[in-house]
């Protein structure tokens, strides 16, 4: 690991980072919160002040470095630059008189889309400050890298790795053979997605500013919502079967979703991911509005909240239509188990992701075939195409990894005093990138009264979970560490 | 004609041997000690390569009608034909055994943009023929002619088969098919009405495929129709093919044991339901651990002789009902069939027709041999001169059968009583003696 390309290029992408402060400093400006205007102001500033530092700490050699990124300086890079731009995006909460250790715990829930939140207290913070929660998770749903890669022809060879580090799923898929046309194509799409959201929510008698700030949580399977009570806040069936559409769209790989406004069908109805992923809704939809009218709901009530309910929970979203945390254990039972599955892999959707269940269910069924044909050749494949198998064992140690890392995060937020609904839901809902869980961190909860320690440690599987976990875990090897040294000569 | 046959192996040889009574033949091969075996037929043997112009003209390219090109290099094959066609505007026959040169030949700038006339799979018309007897249950051998308006079934009768129950005139077989031909221990011959069959005998029967039909449901009494469990022993070219045919048929539940690791990794990635098993097919524990012996139907397609018929042998004995076995050898079809495999099957044969098919065509041209050549299949003009007789007025020579008369598409298995008329086209077996007479009764001068 040569230190100073990494520095080198986190200072990149820094410095890119500074200038979306100024987003929410107009926002603020324009509602006359000059308090948060300037803070968001100041950040700008010293973003790019900090990027700027950073590039050149790396020395000239180090830009010439860049271009040819290793793979684990790649990853670190991801995580690490992941991990200071979270750290900025603080900065505003902390400013506006949220405590550092919240602030990071906010700040990290919507750079990763978690949607997670400490906040109480709503009335006490500006629109601006809204604005700029709805927005990081915009920014992290498409990913933040992918984006500097679309717009920065430079970053464009170092950028394949870093763009693949970030990219959610078991995937490598590419619109177009330059990694850069990719990143703009589906950032293009992304954020005319975003706009047509905006358009349907205002028409469906939002305010503009609430539908600007849902669109942006909604397609980013993030969560945050300006409304202290979420969607449920807007008490319209309208609003919420469109962010129900969104979400589901959200879920979906947005690599597939270019295919099809390029008027590729096929390229949706061959898809064994997309075909899991809606039989998993309906599935789970169907389920979850039977335990609802059983529980006493109207049925046209429970078929809403049941599609909408299991749609944020398995984008990852987090918006809550209803309070679920007052329905039934078996309802909650049917949440819990989505937030173990997550969307498509290639969208904004956190957990572990569709395909991989399929992987990993396909891994399972052929260890069992074997022990009956014990000299069969049984590739596992996808879509009638053989999956590698060093893919397949990927999967398999990240599930394993994504397993114990929501153990150890659930073991500690429990011994840290939470009570057990409480610590598992907290644990699952984090490294999956849900936002909500259930008792006392439930939609209408916040994570504001746990041990700090545990929010440190929520925090981190937030991390760990956007960025696959073995980005960031690769990181625990100590020979990294040993070989890291500051000079670039080889 | 004069034939330029390029590539003295297995198939160069045995075209030279069935063309060479006719036609002026001339087999190019680099290898001189291959000149040896050709010594004894009546052809010219010129060495050295196929692609190379000297070599050629010196087989007087200039002056030939037909070039085959059969050596067992698709490249080399399709480079010669390229060459021929290029000094001379001969016809081109060429033979390919990969999936990618006779895709191309389909396509509109296929392997005619070389100069070639003619594509030969050997390979996939052998698996083309297992596929059709694995599928018709019961049979060791079925073919289909003029387009799939007739079909032809081979059956071994066993004790208790409807066909021995009677002599040949009172047997009800379906309207529509006819008995042609017998195979009784070395004998072969056309029964007559007063010929009583016994078990042990192989019956050929010809007919349209709804009486087909028929006739294999009246064959396939007792037999297990339903589902079929077929294991295919080598997943070459052949293997492979007749797997990924076979793959698609629900009612079959298939095996595929192949010894080459990453040759069976991408069987296994072609097919989607078949069972793919890394093994050698004479390992007998791999055989009873996988329960071998309980497929209905057994196909070794190994490039090996000795291997297939060690394969087949160990299905037998662990009891296999039926055995269809590839032979490369030629002289090893008949010793295969009566050491216990049921069907013997050579890529050759019907490559050879083929060839011979496209070659002699015209009038009177060979469809298939049956019965490692014992039997032909013609097909034939009706000359003017008995358009309007009777068949039974007509007398055809002895030991051939017209099986079906072929009109307007249609195929009418005939009477003695049916007429024929102008434009009609017949489907005649004989047996190898009497094809020669059969050609000249209905092509020659009256």
């Amino acid at each position: 690991m040569r230190l100073a390309v990494v520095v080198h290029v986190m200072g990149v992408l820094v410095r890119l980072f500074g200038p979306m402060f100024v987003v929410p400093a107009l926002v603020a400006a324009f509602y006359h919160e000059w308090r948060d205007a300037v803070a968001f102001a100041v950040t700008a500033a010293g973003s790019s002040g900090l990027g700027h530092a950073m590039r050149f700490a790396g020395g000239p050699a180090a830009e010439d470095a860049a271009e040819r990124l290793r793979r684990v300086e790649g990853m670190i890079v991801v995580a690490a630059a992941w991990m200071l731009i979270a750290h900025l995006a603080a900065l505003p909460y902390v400013w506006a008189g949220v405590g550092f250790i919240d602030a990071l715990f906010e700040s990290m829930s919507g750079l990763t889309t978690t949607g997670a939140t400490i906040l109480t207290d709503f009335s006490a913070y500006g629109r601006g400050i809204f604005f700029w929660r709805s927005m990081t998770q915009w920014l992290g749903g498409m990913g933040v890298i992918a984006l500097f890669v679309a717009v920065l022809p430079r970053l464009a060879i170092g950028g394949r790795e870093l763009f693949f580090a970030e990219a959610p799923g078991p995937t490598d898929e590419k619109l177009s053979p330059q990694i850069r046309q990719t990143a703009l194509t589906l950032w293009s799409l992304y954020a005319a997605l975003t706009g047509v959201q905006v358009m349907a929510l205002w028409l469906a008698g939002m305010s503009l500013y609430d539908a600007a700030c849902h669109a942006m949580t909604t397609l980013a399977a993030g969560g945050f919502s300006p409304h202290p009570s979420s969607i449920a806040g807007y008490q319209s069936p309208a609003v919420e079967w469109i962010v129900s559409c969104f979400m589901f769209v959200g879920g979906a790989n947005f690599a597939l979703q270019y295919r099809l406004v390029r008027g590729n069908v096929r390229a949706l109805t061959d898809d064994e991911e997309i075909r899991a992923y809606a039989g998993v809704v309906v599935a789970a939809s169907v389920v979850l509005a039977f335990f609802l009218t059983a529980s006493g709901m109207q049925l046209a009530d429970a078929v809403r909240h049941g599609v909408f309910q299991t749609l944020a929970i398995i984008t990852t979203t987090g918006y809550a239509s209803v309070d679920f945390n007052l329905w039934t254990d078996q309802a909650k039972m049917v949440l819990l188990g989505l937030m173990f599955v997550g969307g498509c892999a290639g969208s904004a959707a956190g957990g572990p992701k569709v395909v991989r269940h399929v992987l990993m269910a396909r891994f399972t069924l052929r260890e069992l075939r074997r022990t009956l044909h014990p000299r069969a050749i049984l590739p596992i494949k996808l879509g009638g195409r053989v999956v590698p198998e060093s893919v397949v064992r990927e999967v398999v140690v990240f599930m394993l990894f994504y397993i114990l890392t929501f153990a150890v995060g659930a073991a500690i937020v429990i011994a840290l005093g939470a009570n057990l609904v409480t610590g598992i839901s907290a644990s699952a809902t984090t490294i999956g990138n849900v936002g909500p869980g259930f008792d006392s961190i439930g939609p209408m909860g916040s994570f504001a009264h746990l041990h700090p320690v545990s929010k440190v440690v929520l925090t981190l599987e937030m991390w760990i979970g956007r960025l696959e976990v073995l980005t960031v875990l690769v990181l625990v090897r100590w020979e990294i560490w040993q070989s890291a040294r500051w000079r670039l000569a080889d | 004609m004069r034939i330029l046959i390029i590539g003295g192996g297995q198939v160069g040889f045995g075209l030279a041997q069935a063309l060479a009574s006719r036609h002026e033949v001339v087999v190019v091969d680099h290898a001189p000690d291959t000149a040896d075996r050709f010594e004894k037929l009546d052809v010219e043997f010129v060495a050295g390569g196929g692609t190379s112009r000297d070599t050629l003209r010196r087989a007087g390219i200039e002056r030939a009608d037909v070039c085959v090109a059969c050596t067992g290099l698709d490249e080399v094959n399709i480079v010669a034909c390229g060459m021929a066609n290029q000094i001379r505007q001969t016809r081109t026959i060429c033979f390919v055994s990969r999936e990618d040169f006779l895709r191309l030949s389909k396509g509109e700038d296929g392997l005619a943009h070389f100069g070639i006339d003619r594509v030969v799979w050997p390979e996939a018309q052998l698996a083309d023929d297992i596929e059709r007897i694995v599928s018709t249950p019961g049979a060791i051998d079925a073919e289909v002619f003029a387009e799939g308006a007739v079909r032809l079934l081979e059956y071994r009768l066993e004790a208790g088969s409807p066909l021995i129950a009677e002599r040949v005139a009172a047997l009800h077989l379906p309207h529509g098919s006819l008995l042609v031909a017998v195979r009784r221990g070395d004998e072969f011959f056309i029964p007559r009405g007063e010929t009583r069959l016994a078990s042990g005998d192989k019956a050929i029967v010809m007919g349209t495929p709804d009486a087909m039909a028929e006739v294999q449901g009246l064959m396939a009494q007792g037999l297990n129709v339903g589902r079929q469990s077929v294991t295919i022993i080598g997943g070459g070219d052949v293997g492979m093919r007749l797997a990924e045919r076979l793959d698609t048929v629900p009612t079959i539940s298939l095996r595929v044991i192949e010894r080459d690791e990453a040759r069976g990794e991408a069987l296994a990635a072609r097919l989607h339901r078949a069972l793919v098993l890394q093994g050698n097919g004479t390992d007998l524990a791999l055989l009873e651990s996988e329960d071998i012996g309980r497929s209905d139907v057994l196909v070794s397609v190994i490039d090996n002789d000795e291997k297939n018929l060690l394969a087949s042998l160990l299905g037998r004995q662990l009891g296999v009902k039926r055995i269809i076995t590839r032979v490369s050898e030629p002289a090893n079809l008949r010793l295969f069939e009566r050491v216990g495999v049921d069907v013997a099957i050579s890529a050759r044969g019907a490559a050879i027709a083929a060839v011979l098919h496209e070659v002699e065509g015209g009038p009177a041209s060979l469809l298939a041999v049956l019965e490692q050549g014992e039997g032909r299949i013609l097909e034939l003009e009706v000359p003017p001169r008995y358009v309007g007789h009777a068949l039974r007025d007509l007398g055809p020579p002895r030991d051939s059968i017209v099986g079906a008369i072929l009109r307007a598409g249609r195929a009418i298995v005939p009477r003695g009583a049916d007429r024929l008329l102008a434009g009609d086209r017949l489907i005649v077996f004989s047996t190898r003696s009497a094809a020669d007479q059969v050609r000249s009764f209905f092509t020659g001068a009256a």
